[in-house]
């Protein structure tokens, strides 16, 4: 499947994914009120580490046979049959964070519920991508599985 | 092949579903004593507080089942394990396996309390009916008492203190969550919880007594004499497996059911068992113990599924971890958190509202309480789980744990699955 990939030789700690991300997952959509005004905020599904001299932006990596959805105590985290997408459904979530607590890459965060990346719901180039201005964000179906 | 699983919750649904992943034309039937179909029994105090509804608990759509060929029958209390024959019988039917899985999990432990017995308004606290007769008694003006300040009491008197009156907490231990959290941690925890939930706590103290009016309870009477209104009392002070069904067919039972720690088979060969009502081997000191947790139920209910459809899926190791919330304070805790001996150092780091304990056993990461600072708590736990050298790794793992944690080449295989992009 496509998913995103980081690489962290191009990343220049910019945090455009982050912005980008909030404002896809916003309910405006717009970058302004997204980012500042709209509350609750959206949380960035996407997350920069490191510093100005060494950075990379993490997000969800769809695994293969995801941990988190075997973790998830309600249900409310599944993978997508279809696309391969993992999803977590907001109405089952009860917020207990057990998904965040066995995710080895650290790609789920706390919202009310728990908030991961959705690969924006599959239409097309994630915005994170898009908005990336070094190119250190690729979406690709080259990359390795995880497991 | 005939497969029959015992129990509908985690271990249960995993080992039916994998299973079915290996087995496509086998007949799988699942036996659930619960009257709905399988769903989210730790929901249940989100049911109580009415945060979730009934319909968002089941674990899988009704249609699932048809679509993975997976028989669940609701409401059968399976009454007997006939190893001779191998068949299981349930209500008036005998229904014939050629592999079993039983997957129980845990029943509630009653403390003896004298004059409780038989009374309309004291419940246990581990299944939707339990939360639905609590929901239809409780209202404005109960003043509630529960016993026990662990896990699964503490999200009840969370739930109850949404609806009620008042909420007393009795519990025995000299802390509230005494299996998760030491006495520093348990001390704010316990603040938080009287000023956000207006919870009474009584530590060090049991229930000696309960008054009553006919068969309705009015008060009870703690081991230190104090005398608590009681409209409604809860018992949660813990559960044992549920392994009754497993002793009587003559298997092999210690508390929990024997069971192979890799391929989950009982003592005998066509009989397997997973999740709470088993006894794991805690891959990180070796100790035999019951891990009633939810992602060990679903570990162990995978590999059970898959060595009895004939494939070749184990457990790779037990563990403890476990995350819950009360009233928006998260606390997450993996690992041996009660280690004790010199074996074991451990790293506190305090910072305003948050509380972070890592637990080392030489340079391996063995255990981690983290109260408020559970961001991406994960990487801890797979850092436990692979038994990582922490001296070897390059980053800071005492503040939020990232990428840059590991070494270029981890980090490849974490970011791009190793491939040269």
């Amino acid at each position: 499947m496509k998913k995103v990939y980081a690489i962290e030789e191009l990343c220049l700690n910019c945090r455009l994914c982050e912005v980008y991300c909030k404002t896809a997952h916003s309910r405006s959509k717009d970058v302004v009120k997204a980012n500042k005004y709209e509350d609750p905020a959206p949380v960035s599904r996407v997350t920069v580490y490191g510093d100005n001299f060494l950075s990379a932006a993490l997000n969800c990596r769809h695994c293969d046979d995801p941990r988190c959805v075997k973790a998830c105590i309600t249900g409310a985290m599944t993978k997508d049959k279809k696309t391969g997408i993992v999803y977590v459904n907001e109405d089952k979530c009860i917020g207990c964070m057990t998904c965040l607590a066995v995710c080895p890459y650290g790609c789920i965060k706390t919202g009310k519920t728990a908030v991961k990346c959705d690969l924006c719901r599959n239409e097309g180039e994630p915005a994170c991508v898009k908005n990336c201005p070094n190119h250190a964000l690729v979406y690709t179906d080259k990359g390795g599985e995880s497991k | 092949m005939k497969y029959i699983v015992i129990g509908g919750s985690a271990a249960g649904l995993a080992c039916a579903e994998q299973i079915r992943r290996e087995d496509k034309t086998g007949e799988i039937t699942v036996f659930t004593k619960e009257s709905i179909m399988p769903y989210s029994r730790p929901s249940i105090s989100y049911y109580l507080k009415g945060t979730v509804k009934e319909s968002d608990m089941l674990l899988r759509r009704n249609s699932y089942y048809g679509a993975e060929d997976i028989k669940i029958i609701t409401a059968a209390q399976v009454k007997a394990i006939d190893r001779k024959n191998k068949c299981v019988k349930a209500g008036r039917k005998s229904y014939p396996y050629d592999k079993l899985c039983i997957c129980t999990g845990s029943k509630p432990f009653v403390p003896p309390v004298k004059n409780a017995a038989g009374k309309v308004n004291a419940f246990t606290f581990l299944d939707l009916e339990n939360a639905k007769q609590i929901k239809a008694k409780a209202g404005k003006n109960t003043r509630a008492v529960v016993i026990g300040a662990g896990l699964i009491g503490m999200k009840a008197a969370e739930g109850l203190s949404k609806i009620c009156k008042s909420v007393d907490v009795v519990e025995l231990a000299p802390r509230v969550l005494p299996s998760i959290l030491d006495e520093k941690s348990a001390k704010s925890v316990k603040k938080f919880l009287e000023t956000e939930g207006h919870i009474s706590f009584h530590l060090e103290q049991t229930v000696a007594e309960a008054k009553s009016k006919g068969d309705v309870i009015t008060s009870v009477v703690l081991s230190s004499g104090k005398e608590l209104p009681c409209d409604l009392l809860i018992l949660a002070v813990g559960v044992r497996p549920e392994s009754g069904l497993a002793e009587k067919a003559g298997l092999e039972v210690n508390r929990g059911i024997i069971i192979d720690p890799a391929t989950m088979r009982t003592s005998d060969e066509n009989i397997y068992a997973a999740g709470d009502c088993t006894v794991s081997v805690d891959m990180l000191d070796g100790s035999r113990k019951v891990i009633a947790l939810w992602p060990n139920a679903v570990n162990q209910g995978i590999a059970a599924g898959s060595q009895m459809a004939g494939g070749g899926k184990t457990v790779a190791g037990s563990y403890s971890v476990n995350a819950i919330d009360f009233y928006g304070l998260r606390i997450c805790t993996c690992g041996l958190i009660n280690a004790k001996g010199s074996r074991y150092t451990d790293k506190i780091i305090n910072s305003g509202g948050s509380y972070k304990r890592l637990i080392f056993e030489g340079n391996k990461l063995v255990g981690y309480v983290l109260i408020n600072s559970s961001e991406n708590a994960g990487i801890y736990t797979s850092l436990i789980e692979t038994g990582a050298d922490i001296s070897a790794l390059p980053g800071d793992i005492y503040g939020t744990p990232g990428p840059f944690v590991f070494a270029k080449a981890e980090r490849d295989i974490r970011m791009k699955g190793a491939l040269a992009l």
